[in-house]
């Protein structure tokens, strides 16, 4: 029994990150209609960064909105150089293979940057666990449960109070429409491009000194927040926090009961369930596309 | 770096356009994993025996002939390593081959080599099987002056075993050959002592959550560690140990002396033990020159080799080789294989002095007396043992009856 | 084809065969290999990519699928070449369709991502079951035996060859097929697709499968070729090369495929050995320059547009020249390779010299005798069919979009042989009504009649096949194929040959292709664009269009035919023209159901009108009388009050 709760407690912290990686798919294909297929390298590039900046002395908490400046500045970038010119000419998954290359782009400048060895964040918190319903908790997992449930409650209420967030819902509705209005939706695509990268950025200095910090660490954490993301609705913020927890427990039972090769395989399997089953996820909104 | 290759590649061709004579360069091959979480043995085994060909180069060559480093980076992969074997053979028509370091990688590449009959020294990998991968056929190509797993398995035993006193031990390897023939290693040395591993568990490369396997160990009551693994996932166990608020010894391959294993574990790898057959302290002059040489063309960072055996094997690897084209007077596949096998003159390494370290049977120039036990200890690599270093001063050479003394007990 | 094309071909051919002749280095020939493999995996990719324009990010899956499937039977059973290379075909194929069948249900960027899932799951399954694939320790595998004869490295060689230009055969047949027809037109305009008998879905996961089914082949091949397979060669790297392959060779193109090919395999090979790169990134450097001189010369383009394609050829023999190993930075390499072929050579390299040298891609002609035998009588007369007068019955239909009621308990009966007009103001609910018919929307509820079945619930290609055809008031023809391939969509149904027909030309798929040629040109005739044949179809006239769509509608054989705004954005004379085919078309017995805003023709075609006002029937009857009805005047200029 105490091995299933501190399963459940690994997946559950385990899922927080995989949620707010996930939200960041949720904003731009919510704006956009487009998803950043590099959204693992934002991670990435988040926790490098902010592994050079407390290596230089940072402070570990003074280093995260450091590092969130960063995260908005590199997504803009990427909705700059991949999203934008592809929208452009019009071509119709061109924006796939565009935030792919420029996703392996990022990956390999960080491989020549940091070195393709895997580093060792250091842990703003003590390391040794805490002890609760029996099972052994880090302080750190904590945080990144607290954090990421901050973080996505700061966003949403953005959007749902500040005039630059109707602007972000006004442009999902209706961008043409929007347009008309006197809304940039350029900027406010670009807007949401940033504010989904921070959100990575910000999910990678958290799960950092949980994991090793490496080149290569995003690629497999974004194809299962995106699994989350689908699992939950693209379009529903509640159904994003409920996949990632049971993504997360699935995952941890999985390579404890089944065996640890295989843990990856039911976030993925259970992707394909879901869209075979209710393409829009379990929470969200079927759309009807009118002719 | 790319200046001593420039450098290379100018001499060469100043030798070749200058000398009467044929001078073409030698061409050795070198493969390693020089990117991936291998790569700190590769990078190292590179620096040794890029360290090794300019001293020689630079003292006259071989036969009068500059020796021409072919580098490829293998990943630890072994259907790369397959390909630039290949490439060796067939484009780059190498005279001999040396490195691997990943288990897997040499036993899918070796067949290449073994078939054009150009012989291999095999620098760090240390599965058993590989200087036996071609018993049946009447010649072997296959050299290998590291220390291989049918010594370092029983040595990890001992110390649990034997020397410790662990009743309860659990058994942590990787997926790929090396971890899993590593593996079958420690449980027949196991045997060989009456003892049953109490958890046997497996983990991938780039896993980085051990939770489910030390869980399991813990449960079954291990007291004891042993690993067959490389670095990355290695410091995973040990943070992941910590994390479980478990701690108990972790004694497993020399691979446990991996700068990122050392580096990611923290203060979780303290007191880990491993097999060495070079530990980075000038215990000899030998070795001193050989360290500052090192340290001076290669500039690591603190001073710290990232893995000092790869380094110091590798380097070695060299010399042997030339020595057996000089003592062959060609590069010859055939003639450098038998003159390897019955070297005459001793050659003088790092790691040991090598006094006929083959025969035409026994292709492994270390034996169970040279390596000794090294203990991490504030992030670096020092002997386990103080006997052992006091002794260090003097070289232990290779000495068969010791591999038996050391299944016997 | 062509005698130049032809001669060739065929010197390619031989050129291919004598190679391992010529140079008798294995390293060499295993290179050329090599490519040929990956050459037979992207045949198949550019159907998915290029043709029906998916992004699959799980062919590298794929392809290791048919590498293990052929590597597991040889490993466990010993099994022989010729039942380890159709079983890894069907293997893949089959794991194509378990993937497709789910995954294209959804499109875009989802299916991307399943994919991408997918390869991974492959991947960690082979790693993970290795009783059955001894994992990470991977299998190793021995030249196939033939006919009792262990091949060497130049056999084998010799058979990877012949079967590449099998599979090349094989791909050109199927895109030329109506087949290929389907493939494209799905991606042209899914709604038509579907609305001419075409189930989008259907055919998207033909391709998948196809395209599974050659990477399973060119795994098979991949494995005895390699002599040694393990799961990690088929990973996210791999399969980004692939998609690169296929958009920087050029799509919808075989050449294009094999120059793709021939690069992913050179360029890594390419980066490892520093000196060789530097020499071939100069020349590429001069060759980029050469073409741009050449095409502004021309007037082809503009030095602006040259200007990045020429400055970034350079700067990378620079930085050839300046860093020290290349092999470092071969992902972004990749990448930035990558980016640039998305923005500047979206037609691939194929297309980029095509455009470059004006060299049009070459289009199916058609024989003037074709043209002049064809029957301007080629519409079918409507069969009577079973049932009374009513052809089309609806009651009470209902369509809902959350608090909005486009449709509200509409009746509507549609008899055989008239031409029923459909009026009523802006968004009364006329199209909406038309989506219903068609399939396109389900109907909240209510219920519809056709030839003695329901409607309601059954796909618009389900429907498109029993007798109800359309056009559009936004045209949605298929651009990029020609007029008479677009009526040959429509023709699709007159086809029962199977893949396996098509890809071997028997008698029953060349007497149907001709058969629908013919017919093709027939329609088109009937409606007076015979000479339009061989234009594609966004290059002609607005008008022009316009009929083009009833000529691809008419290509059902349909009973009824639905028209959607025909007349709007015509002039006077095209009018008139669109009048008299619509009466001839009512002279073959077919139903025709017309949404019309010019009141001068419903006025004269129509038997019976049918007035909608948001949502509901306001009227019906004769044109003159409805035309006086007061609420119908109400409707349109708004009441008194």
């Amino acid at each position: 029994m105490q091995i299933l709760t501190q399963l459940i407690f690994s997946g559950i912290a385990l899922g927080m990150i995989y949620a707010v990686i996930a939200f960041g798919y949720q904003l731009t294909f919510a704006t956009s209609d487009t998803l950043n297929f590099g959204q693992g390298n934002a991670l990435m590039l988040g926790a490098m960064v902010g592994l050079t900046l407390v290596n230089f002395g940072l402070n570990y908490w003074l280093m995260i909105p450091l590092v969130c400046l960063f995260g908005a500045f590199q997504g803009a970038v990427v909705e700059r150089i991949a999203v934008r010119p592809a929208i452009k000419i019009k071509s119709e998954f061109g924006w796939i293979m565009s935030t792919i290359a420029l996703g392996i782009i990022f990956t390999n400048v960080a491989e020549n940057v940091w070195g393709r060895d895997d580093l060792k964040f250091p842990s703003p918190l003590p390391e040794s666990p805490l002890h609760f319903l029996g099972a052994n908790v880090l302080p750190m997992e904590i945080l990144v449960v607290i954090g990421a449930l901050l973080m996505m409650l700061a966003v949403e209420l953005f959007n749902r109070r500040s005039i630059y967030g109707k602007a972000v819902v006004a442009t999902f509705n209706d961008r043409d429409a929007a347009k008309l209005m006197g809304i940039n939706t350029g900027l406010v695509i670009t807007f949401s491009y940033a504010l989904s990268s921070m959100t990575a950025a910000f999910a990678g200095v958290l799960i950092a000194p949980l994991t090793l910090t490496g080149a290569s660490m995003g690629a497999v954490l974004g194809l299962k927040a995106f699994a989350v993301a689908i699992i939950g609705g693209l379009t529903s913020g509640m159904g994003i926090v409920v996949g990632g927890i049971i993504l997360g427990i699935a995952e941890t039972t999985t390579g404890f009961y089944l065996s640890t090769g295989y843990k990856d395989v039911p976030g993925l399997v259970l992707l394909l369930i879901v869209l075979a089953i209710r393409p829009s996820g379990l929470f969200g909104k079927a759309a009807i596309k009118k002719v | 770096m790319a200046f001593r290759f420039k450098l290379l590649a100018l001499t060469s061709a100043l030798a070749l356009s200058t000398a009467a004579f044929a001078a073409d360069p030698i061409k050795i091959g070198v493969d390693g994993p020089f990117t991936g979480g291998s790569s700190s043995m590769g990078v190292s085994m590179r620096d040794g025996v890029r360290l090794a060909t300019e001293e020689i180069n630079k003292s006259g060559g071989v036969l009068g002939r500059q020796i021409q480093l072919v580098e490829r980076d293998d990943e630890a992969k072994n259907e790369r390593g397959v390909q630039i074997a290949q490439e060796f053979v067939n484009k780059e028509k190498v005279v001999a081959a040396v490195g691997y370091i990943n288990t897997g990688v040499a036993l899918a590449s070796q067949r290449f080599f073994q078939d054009a009959k150009i012989p291999v020294l095999n620098n760090v990998a240390t599965g058993s099987v590989i200087t036996h991968q071609f018993d049946k056929d009447p010649d072997n190509y296959v050299f290998r002056n590291a220390a291989h797993d049918s010594i370092q398995a029983p040595m990890i035993v001992e110390e649990a075993i034997t020397r410790r006193g662990y009743k309860k031990v659990a058994i942590l390897a990787d997926s790929t050959n090396y971890g899993q023939l590593g593996r079958e290693d420690l449980e027949r040395a196991l045997k060989n002592k009456g003892i049953t591993p109490v958890a046997v568990e497996k983990f991938n490369i780039k896993d980085v959550d051990m939770t489910a396997q030390l869980l399991k160990s813990k449960e079954a009551g291990a007291e004891a560690v042993l690993t067959y693994g490389i670095g990355p996932e290695l410091a995973q166990i040990a943070n992941g140990m910590t994390k479980l608020g478990w701690k108990v010894p972790i004694i497993g391959s020399w691979t446990l002396a991996m700068a990122n294993f050392i580096d990611n574990a923290g203060p979780g790898g303290d007191g880990a033990r491993m097999p060495q057959t070079f530990i980075q302290e000038p215990t000899t002059p030998k070795r001193k020159a050989f360290i500052d040489a090192f340290l001076a063309k290669f500039k690591p960072k603190n001073n710290r080799m990232d893995s000092p055996v790869s380094a110091a094997q590798g380097y070695d690897s060299v010399y042997l080789l030339a020595a057996a084209m000089k003592q062959a007077g060609s590069t010859d596949g055939p003639k450098v294989k038998a003159a390897l096998e019955d070297l005459q003159a001793p050659v003088d390494g790092v790691v040991t002095t090598y006094n006929k370290p083959f025969t035409k049977t026994d292709h492994d120039a270390i034996t169970a007396n040279i390596p000794v036990f090294g203990e991490v200890k504030a992030g670096r690599v020092v002997f386990a043992n103080p006997d052992d270093q006091k002794s260090a001063g003097t070289v232990r050479m290779k000495d068969v009856a010791a591999n038996d003394a050391l299944l016997k007990n | 084809m062509k005698t130049s094309h032809l001669l060739l071909a065929i010197a390619g051919v031989a050129a291919l065969l004598l190679f391992p002749i010529g140079i008798d280095n294995p390293y060499y020939i295993h290179l050329l290999e090599t490519i040929m493999i990956y050459a037979i995996l992207l045949f198949g990719l550019d159907i998915v990519v290029g043709y029906t324009g998916q992004v699959s990010l799980g062919h590298a899956g794929l392809f290791g699928l048919g590498a293990y499937a052929a590597g597991v039977l040889v490993f466990k059973l010993s099994a022989p070449f010729w039942i380890t290379v159709p079983f890894a075909i069907l293997f893949t194929a089959g794991f194509g369709a378990l993937l497709a069948l789910p995954a294209l249900r959804v499109s875009g960027p989802y299916l991307a991502m399943v994919t991408l899932a997918f390869g991974t799951i492959i991947q960690i399954l082979i790693n993970e079951m290795d009783f059955l694939t001894d994992g990470p320790m991977g299998i190793k595998l021995e030249k196939p035996m033939l006919f009792g004869h262990k091949l060497d490295d130049r056999e084998y060689y010799w058979v990877v060859a012949l079967l590449m230009v099998l599979a090349l055969v094989v791909v050109h047949r199927i895109l030329r097929s109506h087949l290929g027809r389907a493939f494209e037109a799905l991606r042209g305009s899914p709604v038509a697709s579907d609305c001419m008998g075409v189930s989008v879905y259907r055919y998207k996961v033909y391709a998948f499968v196809i395209s599974a089914g050659f990477a399973g082949l060119a795994g098979c091949l991949y494995a005895y070729s390699e002599q040694y397979i393990s799961p990690n060669s088929y990973n996210f790297e791999l399969t980004v090369l692939f998609l690169l392959a296929v958009i920087m060779g050029g799509r919808k193109s075989r050449i294009g495929a094999m120059l793709g090919a021939t690069i992913i395999v050179l360029l890594p090979k390419l980066l490892d050995d520093v000196v060789l790169f530097r020499y071939v990134s100069v020349a590429l450097a001069v060759l980029v320059l050469a073409t741009a001189v050449v095409a502004v010369r021309r007037q082809r383009a503009t030095p602006a547009q040259m200007a990045i394609p020429v400055v970034g050829s350079i700067a990378l023999a620079g930085l050839a020249f300046w860093l020290d190993a290349m092999t470092d930075w071969r992902l972004s390499i990749f990448g930035v390779i990558m980016l640039f072929v998305i923005y500047y050579l979206q037609d691939g390299i194929v297309g980029f010299v095509q455009k470059a040298l004006n060299l049009r891609p070459p289009v199916a002609t058609v024989a003037a005798a074709d043209v002049d035998a064809a029957s301007a009588d080629a519409v079918s007369t409507a069969a009577p069919g079973g049932g009374g007068e009513d052809v089309l019955e609806a009651s009470g239909v209902l369509m809902q979009f959350g608090g909005l009621k486009a449709l509200n308990n509409v009746d509507l009966r549609i008899r055989r042989g008239t031409i029923h007009g459909l009026i009523g103001p802006n968004g009364s609910g006329k199209s909406t009504m038309m989506n219903v018919l068609t399939g396109i929307y389900v109907p909240t509820a209510g219920a519809i009649a056709f030839g003695g079945r329901s409607l309601v619930g059954r796909t618009a290609a389900d429907i498109a096949l029993s007798g109800i055809a359309r056009t559009f008031q936004n045209v949605q023809l298929f651009g990029e194929m020609t007029a008479l391939q677009n009526v040959q969509v429509g023709l699709h149904h007159s086809f029962a040959s199977n893949l396996l027909d098509v890809a071997v030309s028997t008698p029953r798929y060349r007497r149907e292709s001709a058969a629908a040629v013919q017919r093709g040109l027939g329609l088109l005739k009937f409606v007076g664009l015979e000479s339009f044949a061989t234009e594609e179809a966004r290059n002609l006239p607005y008008g022009k269009q316009r009929l083009l769509e009833i000529a691809r509608a008419l290509a059902l054989d349909p009973q009824l035919l639905l028209l959607d705004e025909p007349a709007a954005g015509l002039t006077a004379p095209d009018i008139k023209e669109l009048l008299a085919i619509i009466r001839k078309i009512r002279e073959h017995g077919v139903t025709v159901i017309l949404i019309e805003h010019h009141m001068d023709v419903v006025m004269s075609m129509c038997d019976t009108v049918s007035v909608l006002d948001f949502g509901q029937k306001i009227a019906e009857g004769e044109p003159a009388k409805v035309q006086a009805d007061e609420k119908v005047i109400e409707a349109y200029l708004g009441g008194s009050t």
